[in-house]
């Protein structure tokens, strides 16, 4: 029998149920209940074989698994479903990097980051994997980025400041961790961190060595 | 009544289950087939597992596969099976069992629908309750579904597309009642008639639409049932049929010009009187646009002289003819029209008269909704040359009565009756207007107009639940997130749906609460993934009677 006046179908309808499942892994995930996740993850994944974001979430949970193998296999999944999705390059970097494979996990942290550079995971990743490589101009940039957009955001903020002294950047790092203890004075790391800038400013005055 | 030959199962209507015999009356439902096995099946099982127990049920194979194994498999006493090898249609496939229904009220449901367990019950307390109602109706969802490889249909979503209430107005226009959703009283059958068997499309709406001549639709806020709407389909008589536009447009005009017999209990007619010298290409022309737009039920009188009508070779329906002298002038024709006219409403429109949709329907409305009771109406396309007007038959014949002499528009204002054209407030479905602009902004991605017109729908007309569910989905595109879950949380406490379970679940989700939004969401999925087929194999293992 005839049902409705028009049989127009609204843009996305087919999709809730899919929504649905995947929210529902994403809210498991967030409470660490990994098998629960999983196991929506994969309905997500039946109902939308098209979306990435089921494979992130099953790369996610397998990450948490330590099950390096499957959710490299996940991300990849995942990536190439949707070459755009940052997620996607942020997990496939922490399983490298977990393999202790910091170049290719450095290189797939900036693809993130150039896709969405709000993404914080890749940030810290992506410092993290500086640190070890002792490589920082890239990162630097980054985080200034971020903190353009989260000037409140003191974590990243004393990463910089961090950076800023090993790259030899002393009064740049100096003002930043001023800026920090100014919206947290209490904030310990900080105030440790200052104490060795300004010492190490002090004896390049004294050398006469030009500081930035 | 023609010969309906097929073979009828009928066992005795003999009902226990158990130790408990539901009081309340017989329930007759219709449930045509053709062609759907595997969901027949289904719709069944939801049919017999209802938790109201006194249920005639017809199922009527209208010619296509053989069901006998499935209607049988389900070993119930209240089930009717009449067979039949030969596709005739759906109207005379459901007025095969219309015609032996014994239950005290109707209701029906198509091969590859469902009804939810409480769907009888709730329309049967609706009705039994007291009230003046013969007729209720409920909210359905819509399924998007997928079939896959073994018969089997996954739901992509559910989705309460329409939740109309009642008007009466728009149902004479269109149908907004969902067949399978409605329930009414079985002795409204002898004064509405059966289903159109010369209809090929949009019977339901036919016989809805007559229904309401004789009843207010009870509408009840509650998803109880689901029809289907699987990916790609085309196969749907609704989508094959609407593809012949002439062929469509016919069943319209023919739906639109039903009348059923009189008295009506709860519809004031109309009668149009068109007003020529003579029959020419022009009145020809405007008769023609009379009867294809106009919806509100009407009979046309033609006060002519008999040659005239003689000459006349028309084939519109309710058409009155009104012999008259030659030499009447067109007052007078009036006159004689007006005489015969038995609606409590008259319009006189002069041939040549601009016709368009809802010529007569908008000042129609203005005078049926007027509290000013000494007001006529005149259409849009009403001028000093082509005078048209919409009045009150008793205030017409009073003033014709007492200044006979004037000219009918004379003699209305001589008697009081002041005659404007309808100002734009008081149009017909206003409600349609709104949603369709902003309908029209969710298109064009303007979400935060689309969620304000939809809260301003909500709060000053009817159909709050369907327009809050429309605000609350526009203001999360909009970035509103937190007075989307607000709404959302408001509909769930009086009809949860899954799209505004899933919203207050994103909400809660981006707050952190994510036991919160899990109950959400697992709810959701319930509706979701409510398993019939699962169902119907288990209970028909276990049902018997």
């Amino acid at each position: 029998m005839d049902k409705t006046k028009e049989d127009g179908v609204e843009e996305g309808c087919y999709t809730q149920h899919y929504e649905v499942l995947q929210e529902l892994g994403d809210c498991y995930s967030s409470i660490g209940n990994y098998d629960q996740a999983q196991h929506y993850y994969e309905k997500a994944a039946s109902l939308g074989p098209d979306e990435p974001g089921p494979y992130v979430g099953l790369g996610v949970v397998a990450l948490q698994k330590n099950l390096l193998d499957d959710a490299e296999i996940a991300f990849r999944v995942a990536c190439r479903l949707d070459p755009n999705c940052a997620k996607a390059y942020a997990g496939l970097a922490m399983v490298f990097q977990q393999k202790q494979n910091c170049q290719q996990a450095f290189e797939l942290y900036m693809k993130c980051l150039e896709l969405d550079s709000d993404n914080i995971t890749a940030l810290l990743g992506l410092f993290q994997t500086s640190c070890q490589m002792g490589s920082f101009e890239k990162i630097i940039y980054y985080l200034e980025t971020y903190l353009d957009m989260h000037p409140a955001d003191t974590a990243v903020a004393f990463s910089l400041a961090a950076l800023y002294m090993k790259d030899g950047r002393l009064e740049q790092s100096q003002k930043m961790l001023l800026d920090i203890l100014a919206l947290n004075p209490a904030n310990q790391d900080a105030t440790n961190l200052l104490e060795e800038v300004e010492r190490n400013l002090a004896q390049a005055r004294l050398s006469g060595v030009k500081t930035q | 009544m023609q010969d309906r030959s097929a073979t009828i199962n009928r066992p005795v209507l003999s009902r226990a289950k158990g130790n408990e015999k539901k009081a309340g009356p017989l329930v007759s439902i219709l449930i045509p087939t053709y062609n759907r096995r595997r969901f027949l099946s289904v719709a069944l099982a939801s049919v017999v597992r209802q938790d109201y127990d006194n249920l005639e049920i017809f199922v009527i194979r209208d010619g296509g596969e053989h069901v006998n194994d499935i209607v049988s498999s389900f070993n119930d006493s209240r089930i009717v099976f009449i067979d039949r090898a030969e596709n005739r249609g759906v109207a005379f496939t459901l007025n095969e069992a219309l015609v032996r229904a014994q239950g005290k009220y109707i209701c029906y449901l198509g091969d590859d629908d469902l009804y939810y367990p409480h769907h009888v019950s709730t329309l049967l307390d609706a009705l039994e309750s007291g009230g003046d109602y013969k007729v209720a109706y409920s909210d359905l969802y819509k399924t998007y579904c997928r079939i896959e490889p073994d018969g089997n249909r996954t739901a992509l979503s559910k989705v309460v597309e329409i939740s109309r209430d009642f008007d009466r107005f728009f149902m004479l226009y269109f149908n907004h009642a969902l067949h399978v959703s409605l329930m009414h009283r079985a002795d409204l059958i002898e004064k509405i008639g059966l289903y159109n068997e010369q209809l090929n499309v949009l019977i339901d709406w036919d016989l809805t639409r007559r229904l309401v001549f004789f009843s207010d639709f009870h509408h009840i806020h509650e998803v109880t049932g689901e029809f289907y709407s699987p990916i790609g389909e085309s196969d749907r008589i609704s989508v094959q049929r609407r593809k012949d536009q002439s062929e469509y447009r016919r069943n319209v005009l023919t739906i639109r010009t039903t009348r059923p017999a009189k008295p009506w209990s709860k519809i004031d007619d109309m009668s149009i009187i068109f007003v020529t010298d003579k029959i020419n290409k022009q009145a020809g022309q405007t008769i023609g646009l009379i009867w294809s737009n106009t919806f509100y039920p009407y009979k046309l009188y033609l006060p002519l002289p008999h040659a005239e009508l003689s000459r006349l070779n028309i084939d519109m329906p309710n058409v009155v003819f009104v012999p008259v002298n030659p030499l009447s002038s067109q007052d007078q024709k009036i006159d004689a029209a007006l005489a015969k006219c038995d609606g409590k409403y008259v319009a006189i429109a002069p041939s040549g008269l601009p016709i368009e949709e809802m010529w007569v329907e908008h000042p129609l409305y203005a005078l049926t909704y007027d509290p000013v009771s000494n007001e006529a109406f005149e259409p849009q396309g009403s001028s000093e040359q082509l005078w048209s007007v919409v009045v009150r038959k008793d205030h017409l014949a009073n003033a014709r009565k007492s200044f006979p002499n004037l000219s009918v528009k004379q003699s209305l204002q001589a008697a009081g009756i002041r005659s404007r054209k309808p100002t734009d407030e008081q149009r017909p479905f206003q409600f349609d207007m709104l949603l369709q602009q902003a309908e029209l902004a969710e298109k064009n991605g303007d979400w935060a107009q689309a969620a304000q017109m939809f809260e301003y729908i909500a709060e000053r007309y009817q159909n709050e639940l369907w327009m809050k569910t429309l605000a609350a989905k526009a203001f999360y595109k909009f970035g509103n997130h937190a007075r989307a879950a607000k709404l959302s949380s408001e509909i769930n406490q009086q009809r949860p749906t899954v799209d505004t379970l899933l919203l207050e679940a994103k909400v809660n989700r981006e707050k952190k609460n994510f036991n919160t939004a899990i109950g959400l969401l697992r709810k959701a999925e319930q509706i979701l993934t409510r398993k019939p087929d699962h169902l119907v194999s288990t209970e028909i293992n276990n049902y018997s009677r």
